[in-house]
């Protein structure tokens, strides 16, 4: 809680220093630098996979069953073909199949941020500028929602979803059930960090002019205000992409998520955890890894982040 | 502070309804509760009958409060998969859930405060900066890995620890309990650190940065201009000031860890109302859904009713 | 509180006494019911045949042995008579009498139960005397006696004083959860996929051979935590092993695996008869699977071999129909699989008029059989290679039978092991036209219809002369080969893990005896 407030007291000041102190704090800091490369190769090996990826895992028919269980670098017995990090019980090239299901955890994860960033900013925005009833009626709802952790809040936006959805379409839809699931779980957050912001922004003197040059509320509010609590939004969205990350892979691996024959890195990982004591150790250790990298790289950018804006924290 | 109290227990109640209409609705409106209990094999006399004897041809407003009366009565429907009273199936696994959590939280307040108070003291020690850094891996690792992990470290490679399931469970009339033998507490110890692990990094690192701001503040500096000892500073002062927020955040995480306990119960295979949640979600069973929803809810409510108490009796300042 | 201490200690003492000697066993699934009449799946059968008994049992080497009848013999052609054991008692204390017989049939063959279809050929029941039974025939029926062996006797008195005289296959009355058999052990404790503990049966019957005090069943759904449970000693026995430990657990000093190639046959089954496709993008086109032709390709397209070697890493057995050799009545003259061709199947499908392919959905269950999951997915890539576009929807069993009772596929994937040991067996179950009223087909989900095989079966059922009976078996085969009805791939293989100190018996139909076993 009190982390989030000394963020938002900060945003004022943060407007006139982003450009150059940050760049500053960011070139002499060895773990922001490595942790934005990691986070920017994962993304676009991820994004580029169908160029880079030397296969299409989920191409069903490029399989070849003969080629299951390849351990990696070694030719596979029956077929002599070779992968560099193995292959799954189907034939699957492991490098692959990480690359494609990185895709899938990366476009849930930013689409769910964004969606739950779309949402809680609009109405950390309405409440912190109109307060009074709409702000206690918003923020109430907050209150409720954030007594229910994500993962839970997902899991029934997921249940209530499968019950309504016909069975037909549920292979279709089960990826955008999982990023509404994710992101409706993530808004309050966001609403309430730029509430508080809006709160400060609005008594200032800039608000007030515009006021009373007649400004509409509309174009104050997104013109002026979300302009500068836009920095805790930037720290809140890469912490929740962390989040965001593990929750589908957590959904996935409990088997609610995406089908099994395009898998994410959760998916991969409940498939590698069979094979865990029959010493196909790479099924489950590579994709464990670059879920690992992944949510590690983001974390840490949205850690320094925080930090690089409000040193007192350091 | 009573008006204060007042309005939190009116707050709560009104958050209880709310949560129960979202349970009524799920029940509902979600698939037809018709269609699920009785089979292909059906008459219209057959619909009918259970459609009067579910109440569902009354208004909506009556079935709500009709619904709601039969939840405070502990009558929360009938499992569409079981095809047995929810409120049994829960009270069946209840146990299981509670002392997992009970166990991962006395793990994670423990050890996140004392881990804490090292970091803060020795901040720039390289056992700190370790400490530092092992958590944040710990948060980026997501909970089934851990379980994972452990099992095939603990149970496969090395064979100390149980990989699944209780143990042996003593039946204290109603209530199973694990507590009261070797194997059922072996049985616990991977599991609870496995649903402690990221709540104890949370209160870790909140621990650590509340320290680090009140040892900044101006009546330490002065404490310690006036010579008391760094111990008497930092746990007789600084502890103490600390522990407001962080008796606020440990509640809610509280809460969350009996939720959470859905991913470490599926790893472990624990017997308690997590696993039956995942199942239900996954056979789309609404009335245990609602069910555990409900009472998650009346848990998660009734622990920020007590924070909230507790806070006042803490902080002075908010009793005006 | 002296005394919860007293009273907390008592318990912990007893708990410890009898944890030293329990049996624990695991597997995938929980039995659904512990009604021996509402589901006719192995997992409640094989678990309830250690609680309740029928009138006659297989014995180690699946050979039928006396059980409650003590002998038999057919009445000229029009049925048979059982002479019934006598001081036999059930659970409760009741005795056992020829009217627990007669009502344990109706009861099997009200419409609710699943098990209706063993009695498919019979016309009627009498109870000649309190320890006598006839059963009638409409047609001479020699093999009658081995297709009952999992009729299970319940007692008339306490079943309906508990108003469970109708068997409930997707709710639950009061014998779903608790039993009261005749066999060598009783139900202490149920809780559904969480446990179930038996205990010997004092009043038992037979003399005990096993050396149990108490054994409890835990559903594991993992394999891979079964696999640790079995290793670290927190379970006796695990079914099945996961075929990717087999290798692991052998090497293991205190466990050891028992292999064996089990009755059942993994098949892929169609919406014969359905007039549209059901799921994926061709949702509401006409259902190609009509097509003979088309099922062919299916046939021609799934390379088994290679699922055998890999998926099932060689503990399987090819199969080209739908028993095992094993089995009486196997047709050796067909025993060749269609050949692995993609371009014949491309060929047959171009000629049935979908060259270009289509696209369908495909159900499986991914908790039941050895693998289904990964050999579900391995086929849908073998598909695509023919332009079949598929849809995978996999689920666990509990969910996959009221899906396929609604027909709620386009393709399916099933598991067949004859009960009678007996190649009559599927027949009966999976390929006549399902009829209710004739207790037929009742697990013939795709509606398979063939004319000639529905008026082979009661042929089947009579004949006497070995020789003819083959014949007559032969054919029917290969029409459902010629039509490709269904796509049999392997013989799945039967693969228990057990402590090195425990000995057991490994039957065929993959029953799991507890009477047989010793803990040394």
């Amino acid at each position: 809680m009190s982390e989030l407030q000394n963020t938002l007291s900060f945003g004022n000041r943060l407007k006139r220093t982003w450009n150059s102190d940050l760049c500053w704090r960011f070139r002499h800091s060895p773990v922001a630098i490595i942790s934005f490369a990691v986070t920017l190769l994962l993304v676009l090996s991820a994004v580029f996979a169908p160029i880079v990826a030397p296969y299409n895992p989920f191409d069903p028919g490029s399989l070849n069953l003969m080629n299951g269980f390849t351990p990696p670098s070694t030719p596979n017995a029956f077929t002599g073909d070779q992968f560099l990090l193995g292959t799954d019980d189907q034939g699957r090239d492991i490098l692959s199949t990480i690359l494609y299901g990185m895709r899938i955890s990366l476009f849930v994860g930013f689409a769910a941020v964004s969606l739950g960033m779309f949402i809680g900013v609009t109405l950390g925005l309405i409440a912190g500028y109109f307060g009074g009833i709409i702000d206690a009626i918003i923020m109430r709802i907050a209150d409720i929602q954030l007594t229910f952790p994500s993962i839970l809040v997902a899991l029934l936006i997921f249940g209530v979803a499968k019950g309504f959805t016909p069975v037909e379409y549920r292979d279709e839809v089960a990826l955008w059930v999982l990023i509404i699931a994710i992101g409706l779980s993530d808004w309050v957050q966001f609403a309430r960090v730029v509430r508080g912001a809006t709160l400060v922004e609005k008594n200032k003197e800039y608000v007030q002019a515009a006021r009373l040059i007649g400004r509409s509320s509309g174009s104050i509010i997104f013109g002026h205000i979300l302009r500068n609590v836009m920095s805790p939004v930037l720290v809140i969205a890469t912490i929740s992409l962390a989040l965001a990350i593990i929750a589908e892979a957590t959904l996935s691996f409990l088997g609610v998520g995406v089908p099994p024959t395009q898998p994410s890195l959760g998916t991969l990982i409940r498939i590698g955890q069979g094979f865990l004591f029959s010493g196909e150790w790479w099924i489950l250790l590579f994709p464990a890894v670059t879920l690992l990298s992944l949510a590690l790289a983001v974390n840490l950018m949205g850690d320094w982040l925080r930090d690089a804006l409000n040193p007192k924290l350091k | 502070m009573f008006s204060f109290l007042i309005r939190r227990v009116l707050q709560a109640g009104l958050v209880l309804l709310i949560v129960g209409f979202v349970a009524f609705s799920m029940f509902n409106f979600v698939g037809d509760p018709i269609d699920n209990m009785l089979g292909t094999e059906r008459t219209q006399a057959d619909i009918d009958r259970l459609r009067t004897q579910l109440g569902l041809d009354q208004p909506f407003v009556v079935q709500y409060w009709k619904f709601l009366a039969n939840a405070v009565e502990g009558n929360l429907g009938v499992s569409y998969r079981q095809g047995r009273p929810v409120a049994e199936i829960i009270a069946e696994r209840a146990p299981a859930t509670l002392e997992l959590a009970t166990v991962s939280a006395l793990f994670a307040v423990g050890v996140g405060v004392l881990l804490g108070i090292y970091t803060a003291i020795r901040r720039d020690g390289l056992v700190s900066h370790i400490i530092m850094s092992v958590s944040l891996i710990g948060v980026s690792l997501p909970t089934f890995l851990i379980g994972i992990l452990l099992i095939y470290l603990f149970s496969v490679e090395l064979d100390w620890l149980p990989s699944f399931g209780r143990g042996e469970v003593t039946d204290l009339g109603g209530w199973t309990t694990g507590f009261l033998t070797t194997s059922g507490l072996k049985a616990l110890i991977l599991p609870g650190i496995t649903l402690g692990l990221f709540q104890m990094t949370l209160i870790m690192r909140l621990v650590r940065s509340e320290m680090l701001e009140v040892l900044r503040q101006d009546y330490i500096r002065f404490a310690r201009a006036r010579g008391l000892s760094e111990k008497a500073i930092n746990f007789r002062h600084a502890l103490k000031n600390t522990l407001v927020p962080v008796i606020t955040v440990t509640g809610l995480q509280l809460g969350s860890i009996i939720a959470f306990a859905i991913i470490t119960e599926t790893v472990f295979q624990w017997p308690g109302v997590g696993l039956l949640f995942i199942n239900a979600v996954q056979f789309v069973d609404i009335p245990v859904m609602a069910a555990y929803l409900m009472l998650i809810s009346v848990m998660f409510v009734a622990i920020n009713l007590i924070v909230d108490i507790l806070y006042v009796a803490i902080d002075p300042r908010l009793r005006s | 509180m002296r005394k919860t201490l007293a009273a907390t200690a008592v318990a912990l003492l007893s708990v410890q006494a009898a944890s030293a000697e329990t049996f624990r066993w695991a597997g995938t699934t929980d039995p659904q019911t512990m009604d021996p009449h509402a589901v006719n799946s192995a997992p409640v059968l094989g678990f309830l045949n250690n609680v309740y008994e029928g009138l006659m049992r297989r014995n180690q080497q699946m050979q039928i042995e006396p059980a409650l009848a003590t002998g038999w013999e057919p009445i000229g052609t029009e049925g048979w008579r059982f002479h019934l054991r006598k001081d036999v008692k059930f659970h409760d204390g009741s005795d056992f009498t020829a009217e627990d017989v007669v009502f344990s049939y109706e009861r099997a063959t009200r419409p609710e139960s699943d098990v209706s279809s063993w009695f498919a050929s019979v016309s009627g029941i009498k109870a000649v005397d309190d320890y006598t039974v006839e059963f009638y025939t409409a047609a001479p029926n020699p093999i009658f006696p081995d297709t009952i062996t999992n009729f299970m006797i319940m007692d008339k008195g306490w079943t309906e004083a508990n108003s469970s005289a109708v068997p409930a296959k997707d709710a639950e009355n009061f014998a779903t959860r608790n039993t009261n058999g005749t066999g060598a052990f009783k139900v202490v404790e149920r809780q559904p996929d969480l446990k179930t503990v038996v205990e010997p049966f004092g009043g038992w019957w037979d003399e005990a051979t096993h050396n149990i005090t108490s054994a409890e069943y835990t559903p594991i759904q993992n394999p891979a935590t079964a696999v640790a449970a079995l290793l670290s000693g927190e379970v006796d026995m695990i079914n099945p092993v996961p075929t990717q430990d087999v290798a692991r657990l052998s090497n293991s000093p205190d466990v050891k695996v028992l292999e064996d190639i089990e009755a059942r046959v993994i098949m892929f089954g169609f919406a014969n008869q359905a007039d549209t496709l059901k799921y994926s993008a061709d949702a509401g086109k006409p259902n190609p699977f009509k097509d003979a032709r088309v099922r062919q390709a299916v046939n021609h397209a799934i390379n088994v071999d290679a699922i055998v070697q890999t998926i099932m890493r060689g503990s399987a057995q090819p199969v080209s129909q739908l028993v095992s050799p094993a089995m009486r009545g196997y047709s050796e003259s067909l025993a060749e699989r269609p050949a692995y061709d993609l371009d014949k199947a491309r060929a047959l499908l171009a000629e049935a008029g979908y060259a270009d392919g289509f696209s369908f959905g495909m159900k499986c269950p991914n908790n039941r059989y050895i693998n289904d999951e990964a050999v579900c997915q391995a086929a849908v890539g073998m598909l695509a290679q023919i332009g079949l576009d598929v849809e995978l929807e996999t689920m666990p069993v509990s969910n996959y039978w009221p899906e396929l009772r609604a027909q709620n596929f386009d393709m399916y994937m099933l598991g067949w092991s004859p009960g009678s040991f007996d190649a009559e067996h599927p027949i009966r179950f999976l390929v006549t036209t399902p009829n209710p009223e004739k207790k037929l087909g009742s697990w013939n989900f795709g509606a398979f219809s063939n004319d000639r095989v529905d008026e082979l079966l009661p042929q089947i059922q009579s004949e006497i002369d070995d020789d003819k009976r083959q014949a007559l078996l032969d054919e029917s085969t290969k029409i459902l080969q010629d039509e490709a009805g269904y796509v049999p791939m392997y013989v799945q293989a039967l693969l228990w893990g057990a402590r090195s100190n425990v000995d057991l018996t490994q039957r065929a139909d993959n029953f799991f005896m507890l009477r047989w076993v010793t803990v040394n």
